[in-house]
């Protein structure tokens, strides 16, 4: 692994960007056909709530400052996706208030926090909306580490993910710990979030993770092939977004974002030339 | 306390709080009630492009600099949600995808914007969190204006839209026109949306919206009730917030969601104590 060591800023950050163009549309495929790609917003705005405390942490106190940011964040997320499940279950008529309501609280948690520390605008700028520049060596480990246990969980768990994506009474009848996956599928689409952020940043993760899949959704037939062609679709949207910023001069992250609507545009035009457009009949099976 | 009658422009801000205060929540309580709260989010999303796109215009053609860039936001904020209805319909099946794709969406362009127009600086920051010094005299009287507006849609076609709100299908049997009042009713959220985000900021607007209607439903016995705990939350939180953010020197958008924040915790936990499990 010496090699990684003599990587400039541009081969480590396509590196972490190739890494989430994979693992971000498996994600959104499964929480595609669960209806639950809100969620991804949700837990993002929770992620900058940790890494800020993790900023005050570390400057307020001198115990944590060898604290990384993102081990604040990736924490903040777990512990959102917890209380978001609480919240569904506490105004049961009205579910979707839920997200709304941690968006909301975890970004008015950042805000606060933010105003505490000293910190260059520049450098919230790069949590928001991601900096290729700012991958540092440490980060590449990080994704490592964290790429390498996400996709583990997810060839591990891939049939129960399936089962209870498909048909969550079905499965629990048939004998899947539907409590268990569940909590599993909520850590995955945490450690993705944390993952993303050094790239696209906190407020672009979510489009990482819903457009590619969405644009594979129009084309696929089933969700096998949903999920390989999200995946061709995201490390096309990274690819494309990290080079056109390169040339262009403009935000990566953005750029990424862009390439993304740019393939799902795309692929909206080709459902509707093939008449494919009475969408509304047709299940990801 | 002083000080918001010395400094004209904190005496603006104070006014502006005062207004929305009231009008962000009681908008919340039909869109939550709609179930339209996440659509609320993604408006104010796309406000940010909206905003991104008129401050790029402004470098391009300095003419247009003049311009307070929270207009083209509101524009941007009804194209929107154009633009979900008819991805709603795409996607039939997975019709909340919609929200997602074109509030994450409206981001990235959002940045590409900001980036054309190398906007990352501290006024960017304050279309994100809020502020108080943002509101001139100007923009206190047509903020004036179109709350006045709101508030007065509201009331005429208050009827109209708790019929919807309840029962869409005996609503548009009985002759309301569905079509025309949902256009009407994004139209008066995205005004709503850019006049509270001067204050509070773009990424604190929904949480104006919804956190004191959730908190209020935990108590209210009746729709009139849920307006009037939303109302008095909001406002109260508003008040509270903004003298807190000054005295500790907080970002005041924060402060307003954090103390609204901690009503909802308090609420929800004094009526588990009275034991409302869910409503």
């Amino acid at each position: 692994m010496e090699w990684i060591q003599d990587w400039s800023f541009l081969e480590r950050g396509l590196f972490a960007g190739m890494v989430i163009g994979f693992l971000s549309p498996v994600l959104g495929a499964f929480l595609f056909v669960r209806r639950m790609t809100i969620i991804s917003e949700g837990l993002s705005h929770v992620t900058l709530t940790g890494i800020t405390a993790g900023l005050v942490l570390m400057q307020v106190t001198a115990v944590f400052s060898w604290l990384n940011p993102l081990y604040t964040g990736l924490l903040a997320a777990i512990f959102g996706a917890f209380i978001i499940e609480r919240l569904r279950g506490m105004y049961r008529a009205f579910e979707e208030v839920s997200v709304p309501i941690l968006l909301s609280a975890a970004v008015g948690a950042s805000a606060v926090l933010m105003s505490l520390v000293p910190t260059s605008y520049a450098e919230w700028y790069s949590y928001l909306f991601g900096s290729i520049l700012t991958v540092r060596q440490e980060d590449v480990w990080f994704t490592i580490g964290v790429g390498a246990v996400t996709l583990l969980l997810m060839l591990l768990f891939y049939k129960e993910l399936l089962a209870i994506s498909f048909d969550q009474e079905f499965a629990s009848v048939t004998g899947v710990p539907v409590q268990r996956v569940n909590m599993v599928f909520t850590l995955l689409l945490a450690l993705v979030i944390a993952l993303s952020m050094k790239i696209v940043g906190i407020l672009l993760v979510g489009a990482l993770i819903i457009l590619p899949t969405a644009a594979a959704y129009l084309i696929a037939k089933s969700f096998r092939r949903m999920l390989l062609l999200g995946i061709l679709f995201g490390e096309a949207s990274v690819l494309g977004g990290i080079t056109a910023s390169y040339y262009l001069d403009v935000a990566t992250g953005g750029m990424i974002v862009v390439c993304g609507l740019l393939l799902f545009t795309a692929a909206l035009v080709s459902a509707f030339v093939r008449g494919r457009t009475g969408l509304g009949e047709e299940r990801i099976t | 306390m002083s000080a918001f009658w010395t400094y004209e422009f904190l005496r603006y801000s104070l006014f502006t709080s005062m207004m929305i205060g009231v009008l962000a929540p009681v908008m919340g309580v039909f869109v939550v009630v709609r179930r339209m709260s996440l659509m609320a989010d993604a408006l104010s999303h796309i406000t940010l492009t909206g905003i991104a796109f008129s401050l790029l215009i402004g470098r391009w053609h300095p003419p247009a600099a003049a311009w307070n860039p929270v207009y083209m936001g509101m524009v941007f904020a009804v194209g929107g949600s154009v633009l979900i209805d008819r991805l709603r319909r795409i996607f039939m099946h997975y019709k909340e995808a919609a929200i997602t794709i074109i509030l994450s969406g409206a981001i990235g362009v959002g940045v590409v914007f900001i980036s054309l127009a190398d906007g990352f600086n501290t006024d960017l920051f304050s279309y994100l969190f809020g502020s108080v010094s943002a509101v001139s005299r100007t923009d206190f009287f047509i903020i004036l204006i179109l709350s006045s507006v709101v508030l007065l849609l509201l009331v005429l076609f208050y009827k109209e839209l708790f019929f919807l709100s309840f029962d869409e299908e005996q609503a548009v049997a009985s002759g309301i026109p569905r079509q025309r009042i949902h256009a009407l009713f994004i139209v008066m959220t995205a005004l709503v949306i850019g006049l509270s985000m001067q204050i509070v900021g773009i990424l604190l607007v929904s949480a104006l919206m919804t956190l004191p209607v959730a908190a209020a439903m935990r108590f209210a016995g009746s729709f009139k009730q849920l307006f009037i705990y939303a109302a008095v939350i909001g406002e109260v939180c508003v008040l509270t917030g903004l003298f807190a953010a000054f005295y500790l020197d907080t970002a005041p958008g924060g402060t307003i969601v954090l103390l609204n924040t901690l009503v909802l915790v308090l609420s929800i936990a004094v009526s588990k104590a009275a034991g409302k499990e869910a409503v």
